[in-house]
């Protein structure tokens, strides 16, 4: 039974385009093919292009790496985006600490700076790349009355009817380039500190590869610290767009992709649960298929959703009630403050190296991948488990969101459609096997077997 | 679903209150060539009396570039190490440019206070920043950019954009980047080794469909709503048309081709005149328009088909939608237009009116796909006159496109035709349909006023320039076509050019009509309007006396480099 739901999956993938397997096995052929662990209708995948640095990236390595940028000194992009942490944060605490002695909490948890390349921009509803008239804006206003229909994992075109906000950096989606999105923990007093545009470029003018910035963009590229900053950001964005260890492609379930590589039969039950709409259905959001050009799956739809993860006490800016990360909406993103019907949404993000995270949802509220499960399995079942109770003894449900917004809170899509006391989706069980496949999805697996 | 499908379903009820949908107009063409039968022998192309020995014109209308966006340190590259270099040939000319002019330093776009924060000296684009954010470039911004022709507005009017994809470099103050030779080095190696001018103009100031209509009728007066959910454009709230003064509209900004199938339903114009098709028909010479993506029977590599077949771009990160509608030239004009995208009745009939049965107008009309160029050329059927259009991942446009794509797309074409037997009679034209709003220091003194009270702001509000209208196409002066616009890049790539060579006689858009009518209609004019008439001529780029042994220069599609050996045909 398991065998051949996966099995009807891939036949609709290959015939998608992604890449015509060189013999079609038969019904049979593949279930036997699925039992050895192996895909049945392998495809190419199109990986990013591979070539040396440019000067430019070059020049962004050495910034990305440049404590001198922070007010501490102790601190550089890498030390949040750490590379021997797939780029996430190198421990188990819920957000950084940073400042000018590196003891100011942050406020969200770090997101990884991996699988960026193909991020689209932030749009209300699917974009239109050629399109120089509809604003940001008048998406926003159809999106208030548009209704929202059901996505599984079976069938995740039916959302392009969703006017929803995809896209964008961030939690909160606030900036469309990676250029862009490296100036704010620069600056963020509790992140690098860097202080103000001209005390950056005036660090980057002393900075020992500043004969590169020169060789680039001229004698005077420093006249304008507006400028230099521009570049320097642009550069680490390069060095992120260039360098392939941000975007390798190299896990285990690439490989099976590939048909280069075998699911044991625990993953391969984690992965048809990951799958089935009755279950887990995390593929409904985290697409795990090769798009159409062949490009390898990003294990996001880059939309945003109100999943209502319980309020991190361990945040010491939420020891003020008053306060709430309302993400889309604010406070670090200003422009969509009225848009309320987008207030408690956070974008959602790859989940390729997640069993390598310590550190889970926007506010690092968890920090096991037991957790999150655990989490999406009893938030509408026994919310009991997952919040707290108010002073009545009454469970306050998506906690972290204030109450005129809990209305936004995804209840469609599965497994968040099941009601108080229902049969949870997953048993102990199908947890650990999701947690097993999501493993697979670990960058660097070598190859040890000829296939 | 396109955002525009989106919006449309939901402002469905305001369109339908505007106006009504009309029947679909019989689109064929009443006149010209038959297709012979078979495509042995020579064919109209080759036999057709022509002014030149030019008997092959190719029209690359590529997307959204200043002249001083591309040439602004022309011939003089940066070289940085790594990226593939551009050196002077011996004896090229200077241009005019930022560097000529002396505006790289102490420019008014950074002098000038009212640009506030967003003031900006020039400053070089690297090779790793091709992909860029997009600039304003409607007709009233870029008026107000150039500033009565002090030309010191545009990060203050032109220099806001959209973002491009998430690897695009973007600063406030961008819209004074300029690529050198190290990443529009295809186009530097056709400027050294063929024709540029450095005075060529858009007809108006505006986007690209003004631009792809001037192109073909040298004119944007005469526009007819189809379908509209928008008011005639004012500063507040921009939009695709105004009142011409004399009961009519004039076209100023990017709307969709009426009855085209893949145009949004919501906002749709035609144009009414005549363009230079009409007159190929009626001089019986083949002609077509050809563009990627317009074909919608094929089915692209990543399964995407129709109206909405795409490719992804590395460059610029994203899947790109091959045709767009606002970009097609003859599809606003019922003689000249294919609103189904019907194919042609064979390969023999490319570029003709008829079938070979001398009676049956063929489907396509004279509009095909870019691929059926490439085919009909390798058959031997190369039509008179073919305007160009790449699938928009590869026209330039910033936002969605790039200069390396554009590269591609464009040397690729270029390689094809040098390799053609009919080389020795052909001409290429590669230009551009607007500026984008990219800096451009130079200004043209204004040839066409208008003074629509809201869209002109050349020379203050409801201002452009003084004196009378030109004359619409009815005649009378009318308002929306202040111009010469902006200044674009106009090579001419022909061994009939005279190699290395800089042309500084002004010209438009509406001089590329010109060409067409002095070379094969006798100098006969579009009238209704048109710019044709009073367009400068691009024959000083020729030599048509001792010339025609300017040598092929085939380029590598990636680098931009020469390459000895052509390169394998596409």
């Amino acid at each position: 039974m398991l065998i051949v739901a996966i099995a009807g999956m891939w036949l609709a993938a290959a015939a998608a385009g992604a890449g015509l397997p060189p013999a079609l096995p038969g019904q049979a052929g593949a279930n036997a093919m699925l039992a050895e662990g192996l895909n049945p209708h392998p495809v190419h995948l199109v990986r990013p292009p591979v070539e040396p640095l440019s000067a430019m990236a070059e020049l962004g390595r050495r910034v990305f790496f440049d404590p001198s940028l922070s007010s501490s000194g102790r601190m550089s992009c890498a030390s949040c985006h750490s590379p021997a942490n797939h780029y996430g944060p190198p421990g188990n605490l819920p957000v950084m600490l940073g400042g000018p002695t590196l003891s100011r909490q942050g406020v969200r948890a770090v997101p990884s700076l991996m699988y960026l390349e193909r991020q689209p921009n932030f749009s209300v509803g699917p974009d239109d790349e050629t399109n120089e008239t509809v604003t940001l804006t008048q998406m926003a206003a159809v999106g208030q009355d548009a209704a929202r229909t059901q996505k599984t994992a079976l069938d995740t075109a039916q959302t392009a009817a969703n006017l929803v906000p995809q896209g964008g950096l961030f939690w909160d989606g606030r900036t469309d380039t990676l250029q862009d999105q490296a100036l704010f923990p620069l600056l963020s007093p509790f992140e690098m500190d860097g202080g103000s545009v001209n005390r950056v470029a005036s660090r980057l003018r002393h900075a020992p590869y500043a004969s590169l910035f020169v060789q680039l963009f001229g004698a005077s590229v420093f006249d304008s610290p507006r400028m230099a900053v521009a570049e320097a950001l642009f550069a680490v964005a390069r060095y992120q767009i260039e360098n392939p260890s941000f975007h390798p492609y190299t896990s285990k379930y690439d490989f099976w992709l590939e048909g280069k590589a075998r699911l044991t039969p625990t993953e391969l039950r984690g992965y048809e649960l990951f799958n089935d709409p009755k279950k887990a259905d995390c593929g409904g959001c985290h697409l795990d298929q090769p798009t159409a050009d062949g490009l390898p799956p990003l294990f996001t739809d880059h939309q945003f959703e109100a999943l209502g993860v319980p309020r991190n006490t361990a945040l010491s800016i939420n020891r003020d009630p008053a306060y709430f990360d309302l993400g889309i909406c604010g406070p670090f993103r200003t422009d969509m403050r009225t848009e309320t019907q987008y207030c408690g949404l956070f974008g959602t993000p790859t989940l390729r190296n997640v069993a390598t995270r310590q550190v889970f949802f926007h506010n690092g509220v968890y920090h096991s991948l037991q957790q999150v499960m655990d989490f999406y399995n009893f938030r509408d079942t026994d919310p009991g488990k997952i919040y707290p109770r108010d002073a009545e003894g009454t469970v306050v449900k998506a906690n972290d969101i204030p109450a005129r917004y809990r209305t936004n809170l995804d209840t469609t899509d599965p497994p968040f459609d099941r009601k108080l006391g229902e049969t949870p989706a997953m048993s102990a069980q199908d947890e650990q096997d999701i947690i097993a496949f999501l493993k697979t999805l670990t960058d660097g697996f070598e190859q040890r077997e000829k296939y | 679903m396109t955002r525009h499908e989106i919006l449309s379903t939901a402002l469905g009820a305001i369109a339908l209150a505007a106006s009504t949908w009309q029947p679909h107009p019989a689109t064929a063409a009443t006149t010209g060539a038959t297709a012979p039968a078979s495509l042995t022998g020579p064919g109209p192309q080759d036999t057709a009396p022509t002014a030149t020995p030019i008997k092959h014109l190719v029209i690359i209308f590529n997307e959204n570039v200043s002249l001083d966006h591309y040439f602004a340190t022309y011939p003089s590259a940066t070289n940085p190490p790594g990226e593939p270099a551009f050196t002077a040939a011996p004896g090229t000319p200077k241009i005019d440019n930022l560097v000529t002019a002396n505006l790289l330093t102490n420019n008014p776009n950074f002098t000038n206070p009212a640009n506030g924060a967003d003031a900006a000296e020039p400053f070089r684009l690297d090779r790793t920043q091709a992909n860029t954010a997009d600039q304003n470039h409607a007709y009233t911004a870029e008026q107000q950019a150039y500033d009565g022709g002090k030309a010191d507005l545009f990060p203050k009017f032109t220099g806001k954009g959209t973002p491009g994809g998430v690897g695009a470099f973007g600063t406030k103050g961008q819209v004074m980047g300029y690529f050198d030779g190290n990443t529009v080095g295809a186009m530097w190696q056709y400027a050294q080794h063929f024709a540029l001018s450095d005075n060529a103009y858009t007809d108006t100031y505006g986007p690209s469909t003004p631009g792809a209509l001037e192109v073909v009728s040298g004119q944007t007066n005469g526009m007819r709503i189809v379908q509209t959910t928008k008011k005639p454009s004012t500063l507040a709230n921009v939009s695709y048309y105004i009142s011409d003064g004399q009961q009519g509209w004039t076209m100023i900004n990017d709307v969709d081709p009426g009855y085209d199938t893949c145009s949004i339903p919501t906002d749709q114009a035609m144009m009414q005149g005549r363009n230079i098709g009409d007159l190929l028909n009626a001089g019986g010479i083949t002609w077509g328009g050809f563009m990627g993506g317009f074909n919608l029977s094929v089915t692209n590599a990543n399964g995407t088909k129709g109206c909405s077949r795409s490719t992804y771009s590395q460059i610029v990160g994203a899947k790109i939608v091959d045709y767009i509608p606002h970009h097609d030239w003859f599809q606003y004009y019922q003689s000249t237009a294919n609103p189904t995208h019907a194919r042609p009745s064979s390969l023999q009939a490319i570029g003709y009116s008829f079938e070979s049965d001398g009676k049956t107008a063929d489907p396509a009309n004279h509009e095909y796909g870019l691929r059926d160029f490439y085919n009909a050329v390798k058959a031997g059927n190369f039509p008179a006159v073919s305007y160009i259009k790449m699938p928009a991942y590869q026209d330039g446009h910033a936002g969605y496109s790039d200069p390396l794509d554009e590269q591609m797309g464009n040397t690729v074409l270029v390689n094809f035709l040098e390799q053609q037997p009919d080389w020795s009679s052909t001409a290429i034209i590669i230009t551009w349909d607007d500026s984008d709003g990219w800096y451009d220091h130079r200004f043209a003194r204004t040839t066409n006023p208008s003074f629509d009270a809201q869209a002109d702001q050349l020379d203050g509000p409801g201002k452009c320039s003084s004196g009378t209208p030109l004359a619409g196409v009815n005649g009378k002066p009318v308002n929306g076509r202040c111009g010469p616009g902006t200044r674009i890049p106009f090579l001419v790539i022909s061994p009939w050019v005279k190699a290395n060579s800089v042309s500084h006689d002004q010209i438009s858009q509406a001089s590329v009509v010109r060409f067409i009518e002095d070379n094969w209609l006798h100098g006969a004019r579009l009238g209704g309007g048109s710019f044709d008439a009073t367009a400068g001529s691009i024959m000083s780029m020729f030599d048509f006396t001792s010339g025609g042994h300017t040598p092929p220069l085939y380029v590598d599609p990636t680098t931009g480099t020469p390459v000895a050996r052509p390169p394998a045909s596409n």
